[in-house]
């Protein structure tokens, strides 16, 4: 078996017989949420809870010279109104690692949506007709609309002064800079080995550039919360899928205590990893305190694009090889089209730069990631996180190589994929799926070997790549079971759609020896539920998970020990099941002994449970990578190459979940990943005219719907059964995002000769590709 | 008494006959969701795109946030509070959408299970491709679809056990 020093685990630990976990049960949320009864953010209300809305900047790049309110504050309905004027008292300016995003325009705007005023009245109307009245007088100052305007050496400069801000430590080979460019808000770097020098010893070095397109995250519900602000208490309901550091960065903002904040989360109408930190909150909040009246701020689809968006990227990539096809070194430049505000730039830089390299056995890397500010929406977490640009460029260029080598792509990769078990880079942990297995399980399916080699039709395949369970995340859980074996789960994993409840639920049934029903989720509190990051990074079921099972057997064992100590025994004597306690033949009723002993009004259990990954100097993220996550794609196309119009015949991705806990989530985490990831590989995204977003509604904004796939849509799912979480699982929140762009640009070259490094796969894309060719 | 710029509209809601007094510029979904207290309908693109607003008017799917209330009038009007019977009994399409793990968030759910009835209701032997092109009138950003696909599918097949049972 394989050396625990990997981190990766063996096939034994999950050969017991399980009884919950395993088993595709019912989702636990499923009743609410197919009856209408489930209760989203967007359904919370108090008796006079106003309503928010706010002006926004139609300028790219502006500065604020004035503004007038002063004839909102007089229409019918208004409470209150805010602008730069209200901000006394408080740190306005929010963001990840670098302070840079006001709650409102303090001295400009910086993009067209940018939030200039906002108003609290009894209506959504008369809000929007209150700021109609509002005056402000903007210096327009010229914009930079692309990565590339922004770097120009003349270009302006988003900000003149530099923001408050942090570079993280980090560990061997990996840092991180800030503002060494034009626009530059950070960089981060990895290198191991010497790059440099080996290019020159290998016998093959292939330079492409790879751009990568600019999704948006389009989750149904929208931007939403609902504030109050009595007396010292700011209370806030929000659709916010990392309540902890949400109320930190509110206790900052607002020069709060952190225990006079209480952040409650009902269930999230997705995410996508757009609903991290400051959204909405400090405009409800800051309103609420105004007006002393609760209130709610709802975006619309058309504010949610002037929000959020994924990164656009910029990816040169340079690999040296042999001549027999061995993969020796690798460096990159990757240029994140990061929007107006540092936002999650500087941590999605991390890990597209980390990611660059695929899960291949280069010896020298060097790899930047630079974060551009232009004047356009800000970017932020995106599902994939970087590893979506990084897997595109990667895996394309995997197939140029191989073609230009007159290799076969699958053998190449065959060839210089890591084994399981082999460590990422230096000081990092061992890669806990074996690639070649996800590999040859997805040519097999769709036929890759097989393939008739027809004009115009093609196959291609890629591994995409991540690392999972966040950067040195902890994450505290609790359990507390009633006098009558009622479970209840307490932790800060959200229930944004991944089914992390049903999940971790089943996980507390089968340590606890219950059944499902008897678990309970109680809807996040930060003033009960332990503490959590965040529900990011495909961290719930390699590291929450964890935390969860401890709680359950430190729970579990306080229950066997009561009970041994009752029935005068040793533990070992006992076992625990359906709340009853068996001693050989004997079934002894717990609630029973639990009143006899405590008295007649009960007592509760509690188990606490805990899961960090150790600090280590030697890993260059300061902690080594909990998992590794990785999706597995090939695609067949149909080129027409008149029309340049791309079919989809077949698309096959896998996933490998360890352990699948519940099998039906964890496929619908594949496709709908996969078929997350179609928009960015054949969709238009976001286009922009200039710093004009053009397409950003529900109508113009086209994302992929049932008709967009047929019967060769096939996921499958691996259980190799090495992962880090309860009963060797991983996680499959995002793999399956990574591999579909290149597995089918690898599919058109495959199919028509031509290769496109550009995404999306447009049809004048393909055309202007086989014009070029010949 | 009604003021001048409030009419009445009076329709079936759930079986129930009901009216409100409303602007001329109310939306039917406004009314669902605050008049009438009927959440379980959700609101997202507003411009009649994504269908997570989809109702059923007149048994055929409508988007709540471009029908205006007064376009109702006299008409029967089921959401998906109204789908399960009295007795608590789920729907077939909302028993195999749990069946069938079809929903993630569960934004879109409500829609996408009004969508399917309409289509049972239209066409209760519906093939394969058939539920793909009428399911495509809306999104769901979660799922990937196919696993929606199979349970309209399988609600089909229990409907028609049901009625020759």
């Amino acid at each position: 078996m394989l050396p625990n020093a990997t981190g990766v685990h063996s096939m034994n630990e999950m050969s017991r017989n399980l009884h919950v976990v395993g088993a595709d049960l019912p989702r636990t949320d499923a009743v609410p949420k197919t009856t209408g009864s489930a209760t989203y953010t967007v359904d919370v209300s108090f008796p006079g809870m106003l309503h928010a809305k706010v002006l926004r900047s139609p300028h790219a790049h502006a500065r604020v010279v004035s503004i007038d309110a002063s004839a909102a504050r007089g229409m019918p309905g208004v409470h209150a109104v805010l602008t730069r004027d209200d901000l006394d008292g408080l740190s306005p300016v929010y963001g990840y690692f670098i302070k840079d995003q006001p709650i409102v325009a303090i001295d400009k705007v910086r993009y067209i949506g940018d939030v200039v005023a906002a108003v609290a009245a009894q209506s959504e109307q008369q809000a929007v007709a209150a700021l109609e009245t509002i005056n402000v007088e903007y210096e327009l100052l010229p914009a930079v609309a692309t990565v590339e305007q922004a770097m120009e050496d003349a270009a302006p400069e988003l900000f003149e002064d530099e923001p408050m801000g942090i570079v993280p430590d980090y560990g061997m080979g990996a840092s991180g800079y800030r503002r060494i460019g034009r626009n530059n808000c950070y960089r981060f770097s990895y290198k191991t080995g010497d790059a440099s020098v080996a290019f020159a010893s290998c016998d093959h070095v292939f330079e492409d550039r790879f751009v990568f397109s600019r999704d948006q995250h389009f989750h149904l519900e929208p931007f939403v919360s609902v504030a109050r602000y009595e007396g010292d208490t700011i209370e806030v309901w929000t659709s916010c899928q990392n309540p902890f550091p949400l109320r930190k960065e509110l206790a900052r903002v607002f020069q709060h205590p952190e225990n006079l904040i209480r952040v409650q989360v009902p269930f999230i109408g997705a995410g996508y990893g757009a609903k991290n930190n400051c959204k909405t909150e400090p405009i409800a909040i800051l309103l609420a305190k105004l007006s002393r009246r609760p209130v709610r701020f709802c975006m619309t689809t058309e504010e949610n694009f002037l929000t959020q968006s994924q990164h656009a990227a910029i990816l040169d990539v340079k690999s040296g090889v042999m001549a027999d096809g061995t993969f020796v070194a690798r460096s990159g430049l990757i240029l994140l089209d990061s929007g107006a505000y540092s936002d999650a730039s500087p941590l999605v830089a991390e890990k597209a730069g980390y990611r660059l390299p695929g899960p291949y056995k280069w010896e020298h890397l060097d790899i930047d990631c630079d974060c551009i500010l232009t004047n356009t929406t800000p970017a932020g977490p995106y599902r994939g996180f970087g590893g979506t640009q990084a897997s595109w460029a990667s895996e394309s260029q995997v197939d140029i190589i191989a073609r230009a080598l007159g290799r076969d792509p699958m053998d190449l990769r065959l060839q210089n994929l890591k084994d399981l078990g082999e460590t990422y880079v230096p000081g990092e942990s061992g890669l806990d799926s074996d690639m070649r297995v996800g590999l040859n399980l997805v040519a097999d399916r769709i036929g890759y070997k097989k393939r008739k080699r027809v004009y115009g039709c093609g196959m291609g395949l890629s591994v995409g790549f991540k690392d999972a369970g966040g950067v040195n995340k902890p994450a505290q859980a609790r359990i507390r079971v009633t006098t009558n074996g009622g479970i209840y789960l307490q932790c800060g994993t959200i229930e944004i759609g991944q089914g992390a409840q049903t999940a971790l639920s089943q996980i507390v049934a089968e340590t606890l020896n219950a059944p499902l029903d008897r678990v309970s989720y109680p809807a996040l509190n930060t003033d009960y539920t332990p503490f959590d990051q965040g529900t990011n990074a495909s961290s719930a079921v390699v590291v929450m998970a964890q935390a969860v099972q401890n709680a359950a057997i430190e729970a579990k064992n306080k229950v066997l020990s009561f009970a041994a100590d009752q029935l005068e025994c040793s533990v070992d004597d006992i076992e625990l099941k359906d709340w009853t306690i068996r001693k050989g033949n004997e079934a002894h009723p717990l609630p029973v002994m639990i009143m006899r002993y405590y008295g007649g009004t009960g007592y509760e259990f509690t188990g606490e449970g805990f899961c960090k990954a150790e600090m280590d100097h030697s890993a260059p993220l300061e902690t080594k990578c909990v998992s590794w996550e990785f999706g597995w794609g090939a695609a067949e196309v149909e080129v027409d190459t008149e029309t340049g119009l791309i079919v989809l015949r077949q698309l096959v991705v896998s996933g490998d979940a360890g352990r699948a806990i519940n099998p039906k989530i964890c496929r619908g985490q594949d496709e709908g990943s996969a078929v997350m990831a179609l928009t960015g590989a054949l969709f238009p995204c976001m286009v922009y005219d200039g710093a004009n977003l053009m397409n950003g509604n529900g109508l113009d904004y086209r994302l992929p719907l049932a008709s967009d796939l047929n019967d060769g849509f096939v996921s499958i799912l691996q259980e190799q059964g090495h992962g880090p979480g309860p009963y060797g699982a991983k996680s499959v929140g995002e793999g399956c995002m990574l591999p579909v762009a290149s597995a089918i640009a690898n599919a058109v070259e495959d199919a028509i000769g031509v290769r496109i490094r550009e995404l999306p796969l447009t049809p004048e894309r393909v055309l202007a590709a086989i014009d070029a060719a010949t | 008494m009604m003021s001048a710029d409030l009419f009445n509209v009076t329709f079936r809601l759930n079986g129930s006959e009901t009216s409100f007094h409303v602007r001329p510029e109310e939306m039917l979904i406004d009314v669902l969701r605050e008049r009438a207290g009927l959440t379980g309908t959700k609101l997202s693109c507003d411009l009649g795109a994504c269908g997570a607003c989809t109702v059923l008017v007149d048994g055929k799917p409508s988007a709540s946030c471009v029908t205006f209330a007064w376009q109702v009038v006299d008409r029967d009007i089921r959401t998906i509070e109204g789908l399960s019977s009295g007795d608590g009994d789920l729907d077939p399409v909302q028993a195999a959408f749990i069946e069938h793990s079809s929903f993630q968030c569960g934004y879109c759910t409500p829609g996408m299970i009004m969508l399917a009835r309409a289509l049972l209701d239209e066409n209760p032997n519906p093939n394969r491709d058939e539920v793909r092109q009428w399911m495509s009138a809306n999104i769901c950003r979660c799922t990937g679809y196919e696993m929606i696909i199979e349970a309209v599918q399988d609600a089909a097949e229990r409907n028609r056990s049901s009625l020759y049972e």
